[in-house]
């Protein structure tokens, strides 16, 4: 028998039954809400405004989820095709607009270099609130106040710098020589980091691209400000619209929740590897 | 680098200007969509905000609309909700980000054991983290509300509370309760930062220690700590700015209620945009805001410089 170290019965403790009992606590806590709201969604008006309250729903039922997304007045199937839309449309020019700049910044030599990087990490730190007065009286003067376009590029503000940040890091990882051949090669410097940098820094670029996505998507005082008709509404701010009108159906409310979470939630089981990755990579290069 | 290969395709028959120099224009092309998302979104908005601040401009009086120099700021110092606002936000910024750190970081040592379906249980205690903030504030609105809402439903059955509570309109409880869900959307942040700090740190160290007689919590307080540092620093820092800056979550639930028990300054500025439509006064709050940030991010700047040079 292996003779026993000092504190291993200690970390048999900590390593067994501490963690088992932290794991379900911490889950518990991170899901119980969810669930919570889940069993809402399901459950009738009548057991909704039950005393005393029912957890689990006796008549589970879909209906608010039908009324939610055909709703007149709060249709979240048009909010759910908005948001859609404002969110692929900003990763989508996020990445292009981030890949250039990143390659550009981690390859080539400026005059005030240096400053452009600490703009864009000081960018980050800058307060929403600060860029809703000026925005909104800019996209008033441009007529872009209920356009999609008014969410995409006030989205810019906020992805942009972040990705830039972050892309820098992925792209100076790569060696200069594996496009440099490339370039003797043939392709011009363009063509190089399409072929050659972009694939490699694919995990990295997909980071960017679920970062984007899924900040637009929770985007809200954007959204509100720049909108006014509910067609335009985003998911977000179509949530906050109907807390704002009407007394609150917790059970429309509820699928709502549902249906805003469910997308992202998938993204995220899918892609977390390369988002924690790309997070973490930036967060530690500071 | 110098001699990039002239395409076949379109001669130059004139050269205006020298390779070095229409190379240098091509790469700052690169940035040119960059520059323009943030010339147009951020830095132009940012001008406007601070000669908006100089202004007397509330919109449901058009007619008073003039330039009042620093009026706005003058009218800053003395009020005494922004005082108050800045307090908040530093009990919000504090508590929200040290129970999010202690909670995250003892998530991540869990989350670091090794244990089967882990990559499920890690996906599941990321999730608060990726939602809305809307639906984070609408589900913690469900569970605090008096009557429908499960906690004090819960703790009535727990034989903890006889009366029903109105968290969120109770002027002592509504801080807490904004805070505690802060805190449970930030969990997450920490416990990924903190676990991708636990996995870099090699598993050798820990042998080693293990041979010399460390037991676990000395190993946890002379290798695990020291060997965290860069990045718990980094990431304190990112989300105490965050945490400042941030109004969804008090703009939906309380909206700086009860009488101005939650009003955060990010909060505030929204108030007097939206509320009071005083967009002179909200656009000098925000400048404000921006340079507290500046000053934070400059101090955050050095020490985590420090910080490189001496993990480095």
């Amino acid at each position: 028998m292996k003779t026993q170290r000092p504190g291993y019965t200690l970390e048999r403790f900590l390593g067994g039954p501490v963690m088992w009992t932290g794991l379900v606590l911490a889950t518990l806590f991170a899901m119980g809400p969810f669930f919570w709201v889940f069993l809402a969604s399901v459950k009738t008006r009548v057991e909704l405004y039950a005393a005393p309250i029912t957890y689990i729903p006796t008549h589970p039922t879909f209906m608010n989820y039908v009324d939610a997304w055909t709703s007149r007045l709060t249709p979240f199937s048009t909010f759910f095709a908005n948001s859609l839309w404002v969110s692929s449309v900003t990763m989508v020019a996020t990445i292009v607009i981030s890949t250039l700049a990143g390659y550009a910044l981690a390859r080539f030599r400026f005059v005030g270099k240096n400053t452009l990087m600490l703009v864009f990490l000081a960018t980050q730190m800058f307060p929403a609130v600060l860029l809703i007065a000026p925005l909104l009286s800019q996209w008033h003067a441009l007529g872009l106040i209920d356009t999609y376009q008014a969410l995409i590029y006030s989205n810019f503000s906020f992805t942009v710098p972040f990705t830039v940040w972050m892309l820098v890091g992925y792209f100076e990882s790569i060696p200069r020589e594996l496009e440099e051949s490339a370039m003797i090669d043939g392709s011009g410097r363009f063509g190089a980091l399409l072929r050659i940098i972009v694939p490699l820094a694919a995990p990295g670029i997909a980071a960017t691209a679920i970062f984007a996505f899924v900040s637009s998507w929770s985007e809200l005082l954007f959204a509100t400000t720049f909108t006014s008709r509910t067609d335009m509404r985003t998911l977000s701010a179509g949530l906050l619209y109907m807390v704002g009108q009407y007394e609150i159906q917790w059970g429309q409310l509820g699928a709502g929740v549902i249906i805003s979470t469910i997308p992202v939630a998938i993204l995220f089981v899918f892609l977390q590897k390369h988002l924690i990755q790309g997070l973490t990579a930036g967060a530690m290069k500071g | 680098m110098g001699t990039q290969p002239t395409s076949v395709a379109t001669p130059a028959p004139r050269l205006f200007l020298s390779h070095a120099t229409r190379e240098t224009i091509a790469n700052y092309m690169y940035l040119l969509p960059a520059a323009l998302c943030l010339g147009g979104t951020v830095l132009f908005p940012i001008l406007k905000a601070m000669h908006m601040s100089l202004y007397q401009n509330v919109l449901i009086r058009p007619q008073d609309y003039r330039f009042i120099g620093l009026g706005n700021y003058v009218r800053l110092i003395h009020d005494p909700t922004f005082w108050l606002s800045l307090q908040n936000s530093f009990v919000w910024v504090f508590f929200s980000v040290s129970l999010q750190f202690l909670f995250g970081f003892l998530v991540a040592l869990v989350l670091n054991g090794k244990f089967f379906g882990r990559a499920v249980f890690r996906t599941i205690n990321l999730l608060p983290w990726i939602i809305p903030g809307v639906v984070v504030a609408l589900i913690w609105e469900y569970i605090y509300q008096p009557n429908y809402g499960p906690l004090n439903d819960l703790l009535r059955r727990a034989g903890l509370m006889q009366v029903p509570v109105a968290w969120l309109s109770d002027v002592d409880l509504a801080m807490p309760a904004v805070v505690f869900t802060n805190v449970w959307r930030g969990i997450p942040f920490f416990s990924i930062m903190i676990l991708a700090g636990l996995q870099a740190i090699p598993a050798e160290i820990y042998e080693a220690a293990t041979v010399d007689g460390a037991a676990v919590f000395q190993r946890f307080w002379h290798i695990t700590l020291p060997m965290l540092r860069p990045i718990i620093v980094v990431a304190t820092a990112t989300r105490i700015i965050w945490t400042f800056n941030y109004a969804d979550l008090i703009f939906v639930m309380t909206n700086g209620g009860p009488a101005n028990a939650t009003q955060i300054t990010s909060n505030y500025t929204l108030m007097q945009a939206y509320t009071d439509l005083d967009w002179g006064y909200a656009a000098t709050l925000s400048v404000v805001l921006l340079l507290i940030m500046l000053v934070f991010t400059a101090l955050y700047l050095k020490i985590s410089k420090g910080v490189e040079s001496v993990a480095g």
